[in-house]
C-alpha cells in the first residue's frame, strides 16, 4: 500500500516535471521560428499598426517567460489552453484576411476543438489496437511455443514483412483494392463505422507484427528459464506451468510493448487520418501545424506528453503487479 | 559444476563459465549471425537493391526528373500498352518511374543512414557516460533522455519542420533528435553490466581513467550488441523520412524522394495506380532486407546474452 | 539389504548430437534400499548429475536414453506414461539441484509455488490445506518465521534459506528417495554443514533415502552409509563409506580422496613474519576504517536505510608477508577490498600505504603509487577483455605508467610473460581458447609487470581446479621470494589459506574478529566464530572440533540492523548475557595476535587478564 502510494507520488510528480519542461520546449521552439502570430492572424493586407496592437492585446511583446507562465497558468488553474487562430467557433477555417475585426471571442477554445475530435480518434484507435491484439496474440504465442521450427520462422518472416510496409503506402493499396477496384468499404472521410475499416484495419497492420513478434520471443523466451524446464521434473502439469508461469512471465514484455505501441499510436493516427482524410485529432494536429495555429499544436503537444508519462507510469505499475521484483 | 575437489567453499564461489565467454560478445554475435538464412537473405536483397541503384545511376544514367510528355501515364511492363523503356512506366510528366523509384529509394537510405549513424553515436554517447559514471551525471542524463523522449517524434518533427523549410540536414536533425535517446538508453544499460566487470576493477586499480576505460574497454564491448538496434533503426528512420514526405513538411517536389512519389501518385491512383504503389514496393524491398538482417541479429544477440547468463 | 527401493540396472545415456563420443553413462547398475544414504562421488565430468538427472527420467536432448532400466518400488521410471511419471517424480522421488534460486518462479512466493506443487502432485487437497502442509514442513525445516518467508519471493532468501524450501519441495509430497545433486557447491561453510545435518535430521525422523551426488568427498564422509564412485560414467567402485575411504580399490577412487583438503595434516608456510619482521613499519594499515552505504527505502515514501558493510576493520600487513583475509559471503570482505585498493574512501578511519595517509594522496600521488601496489582477481574470464591480445591486456599497466617506447615495452612484457609461465609467442593472439589457470598467469602478469610492493588476491585461486592451483601457487612462492612482494589474500577457501599464508585474519560481519599467525588460528582458534568455520570446513582428516558442538546455528543479522552487543553472539555457543549487552574490540594475545571476544576460547591468552568491569566498558 504504502510502496504503491509512494510510487504513485514519486512518477505523478517527475513526470509533471517532465511535461512541464515538454511544454517550455516546444512553446520556445514556436516562440523562437520565424513567423509572428499577430500578423498572421491581421492577415497579409493588414497595415502595421493594426498587427502592433492585436500583438499588444494578445500579450505577444511580453517577456518570453512572462508569456509562458500566463500560458501555464492558464492550463493549471482554468485548463485553459488558449484559442485557435485559426479556428472559429464552428470548427472552420477562418484564416486572416479581414482586418482587425477578429477578437479573440470568435475563436474556437482549443480545448473544446481537440474534445470535438477526440471520440473519432479514439475510435479508430480502438479498433485498430483491438484488432491487432486479437490476431497477434494466438499467432505470437503459437509461434513462440514451436520456437525454432517452421512455424516461428513463417511468423518471423510474415511479421518481417507487414513491419516493411510503411502505413501510408499500405493504405493506398487497401483503398485501390477494395474501395476502387472491389468498391466494398468507403475510403476517404467519415461518415459512418463503415468508414472505420480500411483505417482500423491499415492501424492494425502497422502494430500487429510488433505485438506478434514480442509475444513470440517473450514465450520462447520462457519456455527456455530454468524454472519452467525444471517445472514437469517438480511434478507440474503442462497446462499448469503454461497458464501460471510462462503465460504471466510473458505478461511483463507484451505490457512493455503494448506501452510503446500506445505512445506511438499517435505518429500512426496522425499518419492515417491524413491519408483517408479520416477527421480526428491526427488529421487537426497536420492541418495545425501546416496552418501555422500555435495554440492547438502547443496543446496537442502537451496533451500527449502528458499522455505518454501517464502510460509509462501505467506500464511501469502494471509490469509490477506481474513482476514484483522490478522496482517500481 | 565446477571443479571443488580441494577447495573447501566458505562463500560461494563465481562459477567459472568455460568456452561460452571466451570470445567478445561481439564477434560471437556476428558468428552466430553469419550463419542466420535470414541475415543471407536480407543481405542478398539488399544487395541487389543496392546493386540496381548502383547501375541506373552510373550505367544508364538515367535521369529522374527528364520529362517527356508523350509517353506520360505508360502503364508498367505486362500491362497493356507498356513501353519497355520505361519498366515501371511513367508518371503524369512522363517521367520514368523506374528511375524515379531508384533515386528516391536513395536519398530515403542516405538520410536514414546519416541519421542513424548521428543517432548511434549521440546516443552511445550519452548512454555509455552515464552507465559507467553512474550517480547524478547518470541521473541528469537520464532526465533529459526522459523529457526527450516524452516529446512524440512526430510532433517534434512537425513542429521543427512545421516552423523552418526542410532541408536534408535538418529532415536529419529531426530524425537525430527522436532517435538518440533510444541509443543511449541501451547503451546505459550494456555501460551499467560492464561497470561491474572485473576487468574493469582492474583498470581502475591500474589507475586507468574513466574516459580511457570507457573507450578502450567498455565501448568495444557494449556497442557492437547494438548493432540490430542500429539496423531495425535504419528501416524505421526511413519510414519516419517518407511519412514526413508524405505529409508535405519533409523534403519538397521537385525531388524525387519516395513520399515524395507516392503522395504525387495518389492524385492518379485511380487511373494509374503503379505511380504510388510501385516504388512502395522497392521501399518495401529494401526495408524488408533491413528487417531480415536486423531480426538475424537481434536473435543471435539473445541468443549470445542468454547463453552468457 | 534385501529389500530395493531403487533399482537402476545396465543405464546407458549417450549424446546423440555425437554419435561418436564414448557414452555419458555406461552399464549403470546399482541399488537403494529403503531410508539409505547413498553418495555417488566422481570428478566433474564423471556423469554424475546426468545419473541424478536420469534417474527422475529426466534426459533432455541431445541426451538420450540408450539402454537399460531405473526402477522405483517395481515401478519402471524410464518407460512411464506422463502421467505416471508425474505420479512418481512428484510422490516417489525428489529432486534438490546446486541451483535452487533457478526452481522457482522468480515472480512468486515461494511457499505459494510449493503448495502449487503439492496440489498438482496430490489431487483434491485445497489450497489451505496444502500451505498448511508447506508450513508443517518450513518449520521441520528449520526455517525461522516459516509463515512470514513462505510469502516472500525466492529473490529474499539467502543461498541456505532457498536451498531449504527447495528441499521441502522435492519432500513434499512425501517422496520416499531425495536425490540431492551438489546442493552444497554454492553455499558458505557453516550454511553448507547446516543442511548436511539437516539431512541427516530428515532421514532419522522420516526415514526417506537420500543419493547424494557431490564431487567433495569430504561433504558426504559423516552423511553416507555407502559410496559409489563413478569415472567417465562407469561406477568403478562401491562400498560402505569407511571402508572406502580408507581403502580405495581403484585410482580415480584413489586420487578423489587424495585430493580432499586438509587442513591439519598439511603444514603452515614457512613463516616469513619472524617476530622482528611483525615490529618492521607496516606497509599497508588499516585503522578503525568503516564504510557504510545508504540504500533507500524502498516500502517508505522517503527515507533510507544504512547498511553496515565495514565496521571498524582494524589491521596492519608487514612487508613481504603473506595476509589472507577469510570470511563467509555478506562479511565486508568485497567492500574491504575497494578501501585496500583505494577504489572507494572509507567514511572513517584510514588507510596507510608505507605510512602514507592515502585519503590525503593528491590524485597525482595516488596515481603515480597505484603502480606500487596490484590486484589479481578471481574471474579468468571476466578479468580479461576479450577483444584485446594477451600483449595488449599486460602492456596496458606499462602504457598507463611508463614512458617506455612500443619496443622496450614488448620486450618487458614478454619477459613478464616468460616469468609467470606464458608462452611470449601468445603476445599477439586473443585469450580465446586459454585455459582458466593460463588466464590467471595474464592476470598475474598486468599485476606484476609493474613491480609492485604490495599485491593484492582477490580469490584468485578459487576459480582453478587443482590441477591448476597448485602450479599457480608455486609460482606466487616464487614470486613473493624473488622480489619480496607482500600478498593480501581474500579467500573463503580454508584448506587453501593454510597452505599459502603466514598469517590470517577472520572477518565477520564487517569486523576483524580474529588475527593471528597460521599456526595459532588453524591450531589455536580463540574466537568462537573461527573454531565454528574450522568445524564446519570440509576436510578429508577428521576435524579436531566437533561440529555438533562448535557449529553455529542460524545464518548472520543483517548488516542493516545490527545488535547491541557482540554481532555474533545470537550464533554463539559459548555466549552469555554480557556478550548481548556489550561489544567486544579488539585485544592483543600473548600470541602477537589479536582478538575480538569477551570470553576467548583459551582463557588467559590475553595480554592482561581483565576483569569482567573492564569487558563492559569496553563496550
Amino acid at each position: 500500500m504504502i510502496a504503491t502510494f509512494s510510487f504513485l507520488a514519486r512518477r505523478l510528480s517527475q513526470g509533471a516535471l517532465i511535461v512541464f519542461l515538454a511544454a517550455l520546449i516546444v512553446f520556445t521552439l514556436l516562440r523562437v521560428g520565424p513567423g509572428d502570430p499577430a500578423r498572421m492572424l491581421a492577415g497579409g493586407l493588414s497595415d502595421q499598426a493594426s498587427v502592433d496592437a492585436l500583438s499588444e492585446k494578445m500579450g505577444l511583446n511580453d517577456p518570453f517567460l512572462v508569456q509562458f507562465g500566463k500560458y501555464v497558468g492558464g492550463i493549471v488553474l482554468h485548463g485553459d489552453f488558449g484559442q485557435s487562430y485559426i479556428r472559429s467557433e464552428s470548427g472552420l477555417s477562418v484564416g486572416g484576411g479581414h482586418g482587425d475585426d477578429q477578437t479573440r471571442s470568435d475563436r474556437a477554445d482549443v480545448l473544446s476543438l481537440l474534445g470535438s475530435r477526440l471520440p473519432l480518434s479514439l475510435g479508430l484507435a480502438l479498433a485498430g489496437l483491438g484488432l491487432a491484439l486479437l490476431v497477434s496474440a494466438p499467432i505470437g504465442i503459437y509461434a513462440g511455443l514451436r520456437a525454432g521450427k517452421w512455424q516461428e520462422s513463417l511468423s518471423i518472416m510474415g511479421s518481417s514483412l507487414l513491419v516493411s510496409m510503411p502505413s501510408f503506402w499500405i493504405a493506398g493499396l487497401l483503398v485501390l483494392l477494395i474501395s476502387i477496384k472491389l468498391k466494398w468499404l468507403p475510403a476517404v472521410g467519415y461518415e459512418g463505422p463503415r468508414y472505420l475499416i480500411l483505417p482500423a484495419i491499415v492501424l492494425a497492420i502497422e502494430m500487429a507484427p510488433i505485438f506478434i513478434r514480442t509475444w513470440s520471443s517473450a514465450i520462447s523466451s520462457m519456455t527456455r528459464r530454468d524454472f519452467v524446464r525444471v517445472a514437469p521434473v517438480r511434478g507440474l502439469g503442462q497446462r499448469q506451468i503454461f497458464s501460471r508461469h510462462v503465460l504471466r512471465g510473458a505478461a511483463v514484455p507484451f505490457i512493455n510493448t503494448l506501452g510503446v505501441m500506445l505512445t506511438s499510436l499517435i505518429g500512426s493516427l496522425l499518419v492515417i487520418e491524413f491519408v483517408f482524410d479520416f477527421p480526428g485529432l491526427g488529421k487537426l494536429t497536420v492541418e495545425a501545424v501546416l496552418q501555422r495555429d500555435f495554440p492547438l499544436v502547443q496543446a496537442i503537444a502537451i496533451i500527449i506528453s502528458a499522455f505518454f508519462v501517464l502510460v509509462n507510469i501505467a506500464v511501469d505499475f502494471v509490469s509490477g503487479l506481474f513482476d514484483p521484483r522490478l522496482d517500481y | 559444476m565446477t571443479s571443488d575437489i580441494s577447495t573447501a567453499p566458505l562463500a560461494a564461489p563465481k562459477p567459472a563459465l568455460p568456452s561460452t565467454r571466451e570470445l567478445a560478445m561481439g564477434k560471437r554475435i556476428w558468428l552466430a549471425t553469419r550463419s542466420s538464412p535470414w541475415f543471407l537473405l536480407g543481405a542478398g536483397l539488399f544487395g541487389l537493391l543496392l546493386l540496381m541503384a548502383l547501375v541506373s545511376v552510373f550505367v544508364f544514367q538515367v535521369d529522374p526528373t527528364k520529362m517527356n510528355f508523350v509517353d506520360k501515364f505508360t502503364p508498367p511492363i505486362f500491362s497493356e500498352g507498356a513501353n519497355p523503356a520505361f519498366p515501371l512506366g511513367t508518371d503524369q510528366l512522363g517521367r520514368d518511374m523506374l528511375s524515379r523509384a531508384l533515386v528516391g529509394l536513395q536519398i530515403t537510405f542516405l538520410i536514414g543512414l546519416a541519421a542513424t549513424a548521428l543517432s548511434f553515436v549521440i546516443g552511445s554517447a550519452v548512454g555509455l557516460y552515464a552507465g559507467f559514471v553512474g550517480g547524478k551525471i547518470d541521473q541528469l542524463l537520464m532526465r533529459v533522455v526522459d523529457i526527450q523522449m516524452s516529446i512524440p517524434p512526430i510532433i517534434l518533427a512537425i513542429t521543427i519542420l512545421g516552423l523552418a523549410r526542410a532541408t536534408p540536414a535538418l529532415v536529419i536533425a529531426v530524425l537525430v533528435l527522436a532517435t538518440w535517446p533510444n541509443y543511449a538508453r541501451l547503451t546505459r544499460a550494456g555501460a551499467l553490466a560492464e561497470r561491474g566487470q572485473e576487468y574493469v576493477r582492474a583498470a581502475r586499480v591500474l589507475g586507468a581513467s574513466d574516459i580511457r576505460i570507457i573507450l578502450l574497454m567498455v565501448a568495444p564491448v557494449a556497442l557492437p550488441p547494438m548493432a540490430f538496434a542500429a539496423v531495425f533503426d535504419l528501416a524505421r528512420m526511413m519510414i519516419f523520412e517518407c511519412v514526413l514526405d508524405f505529409l508535405g513538411i519533409g523534403l519538397q517536389p521537385p525531388t524525387p524522394t519516395l513520399g515524395v512519389i507516392i503522395a504525387d501518385g495518389r492524385k492518379y491512383l485511380i487511373n494509374a495506380w503503379w505511380i504510388a504503389v510501385l516504388p512502395g514496393v522497392f521501399l518495401m524491398l529494401l526495408l524488408l532486407s533491413l528487417n531480415m538482417m536486423g531480426t538475424a541479429l537481434e536473435r543471435a544477440r539473445n541468443a549470445v546474452f542468454e547463453g552468457a547468463k | 539389504m534385501t529389500e530395493k527401493l531403487l533399482s537402476v540396472s545396465e543405464l546407458s545415456v549417450a549424446n546423440a548430437a555425437r554419435p561418436g563420443d564414448a557414452p555419458i553413462l555406461d552399464h549403470v547398475s546399482f541399488d537403494v534400499a529403503p531410508g539409505e544414504a547413498l553418495a555417488i562421488i566422481g570428478r566433474s565430468g564423471a556423469g554424475k548429475s546426468v545419473l541424478g538427472r536420469s534417474l527422475m527420467g529426466w534426459t533432455e536432448a541431445p541426451l538420450t536414453v540408450t539402454g537399460g532400466s531405473v526402477s522405483l518400488g517395481g515401478e519402471e521410471v524410464l518407460e512411464a506414461a506422463p502421467d505416471a511419471l508425474r505420479r512418481i517424480r512428484g510422490t516417489g522421488i525428489g529432486y534438490v539441484g546446486a541451483d535452487p534460486t533457478r526452481v522457482f518462479d522468480p515472480t512468486l512466493p515461494v511457499g505459494r509455488q510449493i503448495a502449487e506443487k503439492y496440489r498438482a502432485v496430490r489431487p483434491g487437497v485445497s489450497m489451505k490445506e496444502a500451505l498448511e502442509r508447506v508450513h508443517e514442513l518450513f518449520n521441520l525445516v528449520r526455517i525461522p518465521e516459516a509463515r512470514h518467508r513462505m510469502e516472500e519471493l525466492p529473490s529474499k532468501y539467502s543461498g541456505g534459506m532457498i536451498q531449504r524450501a527447495a528441499i521441502v519441495d522435492a519432500m513434499i509430497g512425501e517422496t520416499k528417495l531425495v536425490i540431492a545433486d551438489n546442493v552444497t557447491q554454492p553455499l558458505d561453510v557453516t550454511v553448507a554443514a547446516q543442511i548436511i545435518r539437516l539431512f541427516q535430521d530428515l532421514r532419522e525422523r522420516l526415514g526417506t533415502a537420500f543419493i547424494f551426488i557431490t564431487s567433495s568427498v569430504p561433504t558426504i564422509k559423516d552423511f553416507a552409509d555407502r559410496i559409489v564412485v563413478m569415472d567417465k560414467g562407469r561406477i568403478v567402485e562401491s562400498g560402505p563409506t569407511r571402508q572406502l575411504l580408507e581403502a580405495p580399490q581403484t585410482e580415480a577412487s584413489g586420487q578423489l580422496i587424495a585430493q580432499s583438503p586438509k587442513i591439519w595434516g598439511t603444514t603452515a608456510p614457512e613463516s616469513l613474519s619472524a617476530s622482528d619482521e611483525l615490529n618492521r613499519p607496516a606497509a599497508l594499515s588499516i585503522t578503525a576504517v568503516r564504510r557504510t552505504y545508504k540504500v533507500p527505502r524502498k516500502d517508505k515514501l522517503f527515507g533510507s536505510v544504512f547498511v553496515q558493510a565495514v565496521r571498524g576493520a582494524d589491521f596492519d600487513v608487514y612487508p613481504g608477508e603473506s595476509l589472507a583475509i577469510v570470511g563467509e559471503s555478506g562479511c565486508g570482505k568485497s567492500t574491504l577490498m575497494r578501501l585496500l585498493t583505494w577504489l572507494e574512501e572509507p567514511d572513517d578511519g584510514a588507510v596507510h600505504f608505507h605510512g602514507k595517509n592515502v585519503g590525503t594522496f593528491t590524485k597525482k600521488e595516488r596515481f603515480d603509487l597505484r603502480a606500487q601496489l596490484q590486484l589479481v582477481l578471481q574471474d579468468p574470464y571476466g578479468s580479461i577483455p576479450a577483444h584485446w591480445t594477451i600483449g595488449r591486456t599486460i602492456s596496458e599497466s606499462l602504457r598507463l605508467h611508463s614512458d617506455l617506447g612500443g619496443k622496450a615495452r614488448r620486450a618487458r612484457v614478454e619477459a613478464t610473460m616468460a616469468e609467470v609461465g606464458l608462452d611470449p609467442a601468445l603476445y599477439d593472439k586473443l585469450p580465446s581458447g586459454l585455459s582458466a589457470g593460463q588466464r590467471q598467469r595474464i592476470n598475474v602478469a598486468r599485476a606484476i609487470v609493474l613491480e609492485p610492493t604490495v599485491l593484492l588476491l582477490d580469490e584468485t585461486f578459487s576459480a582453478l581446479d587443482p590441477m591448476e592451483q597448485t602450479p599457480l601457487i608455486e609460482l606466487f612462492r616464487t614470486l613473493q621470494r624473488e622480489r619480496a612482494i607482500t600478498c593480501i589474500f581474500i579467500s573463503h577457501d580454508l584448506a587453501l589459506v593454510r597452505r599459502v599464508a603466514s598469517r590470517v585474519a577472520v572477518m565477520y560481519l564487517g569486523r576483524i574478529v580474529e588475527i593471528g599467525s597460521n599456526e595459532n588460528v588453524f591450531g589455536r582458534p580463540l574466537h568462537p566464530y573461527t573454531r565454528a568455520l574450522l568445524s564446519a570446513a570440509p576436510t578429508i582428516e577428521a576435524s579436531p572440533y566437533d561440529p555438533g558442538e562448535c557449529l553455529v546455528d542460524g545464518e548472520p543479522p543483517s548488516p542493516i540492523r545490527l545488535p547491541k552487543g557482540c554481532a555474533f553472539a545470537e550464533r554463539c555457543p559459548v555466549s552469555r548475557p554480557e556478550c548481548l549487552e556489550s561489544d567486544p574490540m579488539l585485544r592483543n594475545t600473548l600470541a602477537r595476535g589479536r582478538i575480538a571476544c569477551h570470553f576467548p576460547l583459551a582463557r588467559g591468552m590475553l595480554e592482561s587478564a581483565e576483569t569482567k568491569e573492564e569487558i563492559s566498558r569496553v563496550g
